[in-house]
């Protein structure tokens, strides 16, 4: 059973763009336009592993964490945040919300993002 | 006869004598009356510029006693003249702000025995920061120094809103930017087909490119955090071997790539910690020994030494680079600038790299210089204090 892969992300192209090369690599994708949706999605769907953008429309990355953290359905599910935001406040804050990782968007090739997955999921 | 007229003459001498004298001690009371007069109103027009000097403006005599004030020290201090004048400046408390900074200030210029002018900013209360200087004088025998508190809360927000105004942009840049990296990775990939030689060559510019200004929106990030951040993040105490050594290991496959041997020194024992914010001082590090691997021809070699010099961290990077030209060392750490040798040779930079780690060094109230010589090499020297 390949692992499942959710991507909330606001931006189509590159969430299109990363969901076709996770697909390519083998991983079942759920996407998300939003924060809401994202959430949504998370406990109706049980993804193996969430990447979380950070600026989104409406609740942002950091709120989304928040609002994991405190659903048991959903606060073991493991997050990966992919931002463009890269300053030292935002990856610590972001970590101590709960996501595993930081990654900054323009740092990270899409394969670079694939092996990560692969050292998180196993 | 001959008497009374002899008589009559002495007495008209004598007279006109005892009114020249008279003449002349009224000339004297007029002038001593001048004089006062005038020094009234030279203390008058003192007076009158100390009490609408737009600054806070402290004189203390040698004892350090404060001697006048301004009306804006009131102000900052919240605290009535009466309760300052005469008193210690070292004595004095304030029920607005916390004094201790200032003091501190005051008696590290006192220690260090600083002839010249001394500057320096400081955070006094919630949102009023000040740039103090204080210098201090000597005329005739009367020694002293002068405060003058300037006002600087605005510049600090403005300041502020600018960091914020580029972190916000370089978001923003990186978003279009990050789509294109991905793209043309994924086609250099072979993820949507194959290319041709041709198109590769092309592709993998436009990629390079694209790296470089990523790259770029990194150096101006960094700058204006470290122009804001005289404030810096967070000192921790730290070996500097340690952050030398991961810099050097993620430098390691690129000086590879081009032969080159990183070459680390270390002292025997190892250094006392010193207090730093670890991620700026990698920062600085980094720059460093980039530059060196940069501008260092292939086949090469980078030594770094590590030493203690007295209370002081030691840093020293020798490369047998390119060098810089003579004539345009005094502007090696300006924004933007590189040597027009480097230029020529078409290695990338964006001429933030020293500008931003000289910044981050003195802002640890540490020293950084170089020596180079155009076709051998350059070192570069840096100390830092320990934590005491």
């Amino acid at each position: 059973m390949s692992k499942k892969v959710l991507i909330i992300e606001d931006d189509k192209f590159l969430r299109e763009l990363l969901g076709k090369k996770l697909t390519s690599a083998g991983y079942a994708v759920v996407l998300a336009v939003d924060g809401e949706e994202g959430l949504e999605k998370t406990k109706k769907e049980k993804p193996d592993i969430v990447l979380l953008d950070l600026m989104l429309p409406g609740i942002n990355g950091f709120e989304v964490l928040e609002k994991r953290q405190k659903d048991p359905e959903i606060s073991d599910i493991p997050v990966i945040i992919l931002s463009n935001l890269g300053q030292k406040e935002d990856i610590e804050k972001g970590l101590k919300l709960g996501a595993k990782d930081f990654l900054v968007k323009a740092h990270f090739t899409p394969q670079e993002i694939v092996n990560k997955l692969q050292m998180v999921l196993g | 006869m001959d008497e009374s007229l002899k008589q009559e003459e002495e007495l008209q001498k004598k007279e006109e004598e005892l009114h020249k004298i008279r003449l002349a001690f009224l000339n004297i009371l007029e002038d001593k009356e001048e004089a006062r007069l005038q020094a009234i109103n030279e203390r008058n027009k003192s007076l009158a510029i100390i009490k609408n000097f737009t600054d806070g403006l402290l004189v203390l005599d040698e004892n350090n006693r404060i001697e006048i004030i301004s009306p804006l020290v009131e102000t900052f201090l919240g605290q009535k003249e009466e309760e300052l004048l005469g008193k210690s400046i070292f004595e004095i408390t304030s029920p607005k702000v916390n004094l201790k900074l200032l003091q501190d200030i005051l008696k590290e210029d006192k220690e260090k025995g600083i002839k010249s002018i001394f500057r320096q900013e400081i955070k006094l209360g919630e949102s009023l920061f000040l740039e103090v200087t204080v210098s201090h004088f000597k005329t005739g025998d009367k020694k002293g120094s002068l405060i003058i508190l300037h006002d600087i809360s605005r510049d600090k927000l403005v300041e502020r809103m600018k960091t914020e105004f580029v972190s916000i942009a370089a978001h923003q840049l990186r978003t279009p930017l990050s789509a294109i990296k991905w793209t043309l990775r994924m086609i250099l990939d072979g993820d949507v087909g194959e290319i041709t030689p041709e198109q590769r060559d092309l592709l993998e510019k436009t990629y390079q490119s694209n790296e470089r200004m990523i790259a770029l929106i990194n150096d101006l990030l960094n700058v204006t955090r470290i122009e804001e951040g005289r404030f810096l993040y967070q000192l921790e105490p730290t070996q500097l071997e340690d952050i030398v050594g991961q810099v050097v290991e993620g430098l390691k496959e690129t000086a590879s790539l081009k032969n080159i041997k990183i070459k680390i020194e270390r002292p025997k024992e190892l250094l006392s910690p010193i207090m730093v914010d670890k991620e700026k001082i990698g920062i600085a590090v980094q720059n460093l020994v980039d530059n060196a691997i940069k501008y260092t021809p292939a086949g090469g070699k980078v030594t770094i030494t590590l030493s203690k010099n007295g209370n002081q961290a030691f840093f020293k990077i020798a490369d047998s680079g390119v060098g810089i030209p003579q004539d345009q060392q005094d502007r090696i750490f300006s924004k933007f600038f590189r040597g027009s040798n480097v230029v020529r040779l078409e290695t990338e930079g964006s001429g933030l790299g020293l500008y931003t780690t000289k910044n981050i060094i003195e802002s640890h109230k540490g020293k950084i210089w170089f020596e180079s010589k155009e076709g051998e090499g350059t070192t570069f020297y840096f100390t830092l204090p320990f934590a005491s």
